[in-house]
């Protein structure tokens, strides 16, 4: 089954136009992620589709989330959804559990319900011990993970998290995915945005990566890396002038990727790499494998825009 | 595709109520420090008229004594102070600094189901802050009771009409600071030119039909007649008032931050 249709839809902020003719689709029980730099858009998107922010109206296009569409029946949307904003929004004068009944109201639970089910999700992301604590006393990520809790109380078939993991640490980050790929599991579906490739890459079974407003690649991640890029890179920083390589002498199949302070060779063959690297004498380097963030880098370009 | 059965989401009344009931729980949670100033103010206030003032006024105000006068003003001027704070520096903070709304609209509530629920709040905190000053009038024999017990009710008035009109005010500002000009040009002008302090009907006539005008002078009216137990016909010019008043600020409130909240 479908859960959200997006079909050409497109946002403007007066004359800056921040999702521009964007079009996807995301499977039921499957993870979906906006990918892109600050600025391209996902906030805007995924606000769009809880109803948060409406479309522009005269070619605002085609959203449709469980078959409702948001900028009419955005209360259907978010009582069978569960929602993650950017910033972590608890009511800092309450502790725990008062925050999650209070917000267990919103969805009408009736109070004995909400209990058995706060301990359940309490229990879920391990905030079991926090139970009554205040919230300036929970540290960041534990912030989080109560945000996350909070947006299960209604047992969601759709669960949207604005960047979940941005500014936590890798302990926190790889807990919370992991959380998240068990709600996979069991078919709940899963729209995040995210400028982390490695978490793209780690949970998402499709990844859109969009950039000024428009989508610039749609695939799943393996295929993307595979469709996209070489599979190795040598990096190699100028920091300590440069080491004497003449392009023209490069072997075949490797491609060179000039920036500011580094060079960056691609190809598909990790001993051709092993050769250009020989040749670098006693200059550093880096032999790797690519990832997704050389697919983004490659497909976004390297410069920054206004926002970054 | 839609699914077979429509999503049952809970119902206007029971969002309302959801939204009123976090703001209960939030301001409960200090009761000591929230409960306690209301009932002060009004003490202190009639402590320092009672043994200072008063006896430098003799002359009887609307048929009533000095203590009596001003203290039937100050059961609606409680109110109009608490939903003005509440509505102007409250919906700010939660709306730019804690991002309250942002988690709020993340649930089955809709922006009109927000702010209407926080209208209903301010109406709640009208009560509460009347009553106080009630209680201690009633203590002090100023107002009689069964009488009195009515005026929890204009409070609840008192704080709707206030309510709204400091969201739309809220729905201009950009930085706190502009509170200021609301605070100190609108609603101290409002403390002692709408009939609280003394009668507007001694004013010369312009600004006797800029007291007319003022929101506050309908509310302290109808407390008054609550207190006294006499209903003139003109009242319910009052309480029409009240009631355009409410709904023509309360549609621009709602309008203007609808346009805040979803863009």
């Amino acid at each position: 089954m479908r859960v959200i249709q997006v079909q050409h839809v497109s946002k403007s902020f007066g004359r800056l136009r921040a999702v521009d003719d964007l079009s996807f689709e995301v499977e039921e029980g499957t993870c979906f992620g906006l990918l892109g730099p600050n600025g391209a858009g996902k906030t805007t998107m995924m606000k769009m589709i809880y109803g948060r922010s409406s479309r522009t109206d005269h070619d605002g296009g085609i959203i449709e989330v469980f078959g409702y569409d948001p900028a009419r029946e955005e209360l259907a949307i978010k009582y069978v959804s569960g929602v993650v904003p950017q910033e972590n929004n608890l009511d800092e004068e309450l502790n725990v559990i008062q925050n999650l009944m209070i917000y267990s109201k919103f969805y009408g639970l009736p109070a004995r319900v909400a209990r058995g089910r706060i301990e359940t999700l309490l229990d879920f992301l391990e905030l079991s011990e926090k139970i009554r604590s205040p919230i300036k006393e929970l540290s960041g990520g534990m912030q989080r993970r109560l945000v996350i809790a909070r947006a299960l109380l209604n047992n969601p078939r759709l669960l949207i998290l604005d960047e979940p993991t941005t500014g936590l640490d890798p302990q926190v980050r790889h807990l919370i995915w992991d959380k998240l790929r068990q709600l996979r599991a069991q078919r709940t579906t899963i729209l995040l945005t995210t400028h982390y490739m490695e978490e793209a890459f780690q949970i998402c079974d499709t990844v859109l990566i969009m950039d000024k407003g428009r989508k610039i690649l749609e695939d799943n991640p393996q295929r993307l890396l595979k469709e996209n890029i070489e599979t190795y890179v040598l990096e190699v920083p100028l920091t300590n002038g440069r080491p004497a390589l003449r392009e023209a002498d490069l072997p075949q199949g490797v491609r060179l990727d000039r920036a500011e302070a580094i060079l960056r060779f691609y190809a598909q063959d990790v001993d051709r790499l092993k050769g250009v690297a020989d040749g670098l004498a006693e200059h550093p380097y880096y032999l790797r494998q690519t990832t997704l963030e050389d697919v983004f880098l490659k497909a976004t370009g390297r410069d920054l825009n206004e926002k970054q | 595709m839609k699914s077979s059965n429509p999503v049952a989401y809970p119902s206007l009344s029971r969002r309302l109520y959801s939204v009123w009931y976090r703001h209960v729980r939030v301001y409960t949670k200090n009761l000591l420090s929230n409960g306690l100033p209301p009932f002060l103010e009004p003490l202190l206030f009639l402590a320092g008229v009672g043994l200072g003032l008063s006896k430098y006024i003799t002359q009887s105000m609307e048929g009533l004594s000095y203590i009596e006068f001003l203290g039937t003003g100050l059961l609606v001027t409680a109110a109009m102070f608490t939903a003005a704070y509440e509505c102007t520096f409250g919906t700010f903070i939660r709306l730019e600094f804690e991002k309250v709304y942002d988690g709020m609209l993340a649930a089955p509530i809709t922006v009109n189901d927000l702010i209407i629920g926080e209208i209903i709040w301010a109406g709640t905190k009208g009560v509460f802050f009347t009553f106080a000053v009630l209680c201690v009038l009633t203590a002090f024999r100023i107002v009689r009771l069964p009488e009195g017990l009515l005026t929890p009710l204009v409070g609840f008035i008192t704080g709707v009409m206030f309510a709204t009109l400091s969201l739309w005010v809220t729905s201009f500002v950009k930085t706190i600071q502009h509170f200021n000009f609301y605070l100190t040009g609108v609603l101290s002008p409002m403390f002692f030119f709408s009939g609280v302090v003394f009668p507007v009907s001694n004013l010369p006539s312009s600004v006797r039909f800029a007291a007319e005008i003022m929101p506050l002078t309908h509310c302290v009216r109808l407390a008054r007649a609550v207190c006294i137990g006499q209903y003139p016909p003109g009242l319910l010019l009052s309480l029409a008032y009240a009631v355009v008043f409410t709904v023509l600020t309360g549609w621009l409130a709602i309008r203007r931050l609808r346009r805040r909240l979803i863009r």
